[in-house]
């Protein structure tokens, strides 16, 4: 399958080349030149003390000061399959809730299923409510929240968004580390296509992928900046993700305000060349992708490297 | 939970819920929406004559826009995939009057960007790789993208149930062409998920609320034995716990005529189209109102 169709999969369908071609991102500004902290911590197993292990890494990472703030946490649901590792484990998000909750912020988690229409179905069938009883409280279907448009984005003369998210102070992405059979990677930067209402966009958000994967995680991230990231790659995937691979034991979570230096350090870690990844090179004014830029904190991540199995098409972005 | 409570608890939710406008929010307490005031006011189709439902109907026909579509809510005003919910909700009041002629004459014109004839041009030259026949034309999400099998099957019943007061060769063409395009996108295992049958040569399950709402799109399909797609729906509807999903399979299997028990689950705490749904699937519940014969 040649790149054009690998990018403009769904849009392909409809209009072949012309979408493959309109998905080239166009030369971006210079590239960030500051500096960004990352920190790796290790985490054998979903069993363990998370909430505590949060709440390290948060603090190494440079949180902000979060008392009082709007906080959403914005997880990675996409399917339910007990036999694999779609999804953001449901004890990362309510430890990740828990800690946030502990710092005096008001938390919401929110989420917006690509393909799914039932989020509470989606929710449950993931074990959230297992973890967390009171869930109903806490939890935002951003498919279905109520709207408010943001004027002129990809393309369109108004998008709407989520209230809830146009509300957050911040936007913490909890993303499962995983291959993505499109874009090589998704981590917390493609995390954000589910802050696309499907009540508008529809399942699946396919507006995204007429204007190109890459563009679209681009203008997701370029529009909203407060943001951090806490990655769940105590089990990742490997493979044919995001949904298709196999698990993938890494034991460790990743945190940091920078999602591009965020999302660069688990390439790394999954043995991928983040110079390679697309939608990272079009936003590379954004944040920092160079490992001389990631002050990492933690775990040396070289040390934890453990290289993904990548799908033959993807096998050139792997790191020398 | 008593024979007919399951439905009537659901009901006193729906008008206890109802917003000062007229219309319903996905969730209590929020802004009203066309999808589930759509279903609110078929799940109360029995209170037609009442001022309530007035008002929720009030509501639905004031947000069709000059183009004949329908707005999804009062801040987006762009044409929406839930016009054909919108078209289905005249049929089930019998008001076919202009503004049910240009919301059929709106879906008639609308397709999935696949199959437009530029589109299909271009598909003489590129491969097309996820195996989508270009020819068989369905309904987008929004205008100006591909054709999916939920906007696809919501078309087929808004244009089946219109049929009898439309004297047009294209709606029955393009509802033979709907049929054809859902058909070719089933999954190997027996249902659909939301259009596409496989990724990168690897085969893809089917869902719930997709199965359901393409055999929805799939009554009265003279060409179609759905004798097995059936028994996947009701393999799903048992494994299923999900409200939406669970819901839409009890709504599609009994237009089918298949005897299911009646669940006895409370309500969703406050979801308002589960129980709106939930409501009219339910035996004597409305879901006949989504049947291309159905009457009042």
């Amino acid at each position: 399958m040649s790149g054009i169709s690998r990018r403009g999969f769904h849009a392909a369908a409809a209009t072949g080349l012309l979408t493959g071609c309109s998905s080239k991102p166009p030369a971006g500004p210079a590239p960030y030149t500051g500096r960004a902290a990352v920190s790796v911590l290790k985490a054998a197993a979903y069993s363990e003390d998370l909430t505590r292990l949060i709440l390290t890494g948060l603090k190494q990472a440079g949180l902000p000061d979060v008392e009082g703030k709007r906080v959403l946490l914005k997880p990675n649901l996409v399917e339910f399959d007990n036999a694999s590792a779609i999804n953001t484990h449901p004890r990362v998000v309510i430890s990740a809730f828990e800690a946030f909750r502990s710092l005096g912020a008001l938390v919401t988690i929110g989420e917006g299923p690509g393909h799914r229409r039932d989020t509470f179905g989606l929710t449950e069938e993931a074990g959230y409510w297992q973890q967390l009883r009171t869930l109903d409280d806490h939890f935002v279907d951003l498919n279905r929240d109520d709207v408010k448009s943001i004027g002129p984005f990809l393309g369109r003369p108004n998008f709407f968004f989520p209230e809830t998210l146009l509300a957050a102070d911040l936007i913490v992405s909890l993303p499962k580390m995983k291959t993505h059979h499109w874009a090589g990677a998704t981590l917390s930067m493609k995390n954000f296509f589910g802050l696309v209402p499907g009540s508008v966009y529809g399942w699946p958000k396919n507006l995204l992928h007429y204007h190109g994967i890459a563009n679209s995680i681009v203008a997701l991230n370029r529009r909203f900046r407060n943001t951090f990231a806490i990655v769940d790659a105590i089990t990742g995937m490997e493979g044919n993700g995001p949904i298709q691979g196999q698990a993938k034991a890494m034991g460790a979570l990743i945190f940091g305000r920078d999602l591009l230096a965020v999302d660069a350090t688990c390439c790394r870690m999954m043995g991928l060349d983040p110079a390679k990844i697309e939608y990272l090179q079009s936003a590379a004014d954004l944040g920092a992708t160079a490992a001389g830029q990631i002050d990492q904190r933690g775990e040396n991540p070289s040390a934890l490297r453990t290289d993904f199995k990548l799908i033959q098409e993807f096998q050139y972005l792997r790191l020398s | 939970m008593m024979p007919g409570t399951y439905r009537a608890v659901r009901l006193d939710a729906l008008t206890a819920t109802q917003n000062a406008d007229g219309g319903w929010g996905y969730f209590a307490g929020k802004r009203s929406w066309l999808e589930p005031t759509v279903y609110g006011l078929l799940a109360l189709h029995g209170q037609m004559n009442q001022n309530h439902w007035k008002r929720g109907w009030d509501l639905v026909r004031s947000w069709q826009l000059p183009d004949g579509s329908w707005r999804p809510n009062e801040q987006v005003a762009e044409p929406h995939w839930s016009t054909a919910l919108a078209v289905t909700l005249h049929c089930a009041r019998q008001q076919y009057d202009a503004q049910f002629q240009r919301g059929v004459e709106w879906l008639l014109d609308a397709r999935g960007e696949e199959s437009t004839n530029l589109s299909r041009f271009l598909g003489i030259f590129v491969t097309n790789n996820i195996g989508h026949d270009r020819k068989f034309a369905g309904w987008p999400w929004l205008p100006g993208t591909t054709s999916w099998i939920e906007p696809t099957s919501h078309a087929l019943v808004a244009l089946k149930r219109a049929a009898p007061q439309i004297s047009s060769s294209e709606l029955r063409r393009r509802v033979t062409l709907a049929e054809g395009m859902i058909l070719r996108r089933r999954c190997v295992d027996g249902g659909w998920n939301y259009g596409s049958r496989a990724a990168l040569g690897v085969d893809l399950p089917s869902y719930p609320e997709t199965t359901a709402l393409a055999l929805l799109g799939l009554q009265s399909c003279g060409e179609a034995d759905l004798s097995q797609d059936l028994v996947r729906a009701q393999q799903l509807w048992m494994q299923c716990n999900a409200r939406l999903g669970r819901a839409w399979l009890a709504i599609s299997l009994r237009n089918f005529g298949v005897v299911l028990p009646e669940d006895d689950r409370e309500p969703a705490k406050n979801d308002i189209l589960a129980t709106a749904l939930e409501a009219l699937s339910s035996p004597n519940g409305g879901h006949a109102l989504l049947r291309p014969e159905a009457r009042v």
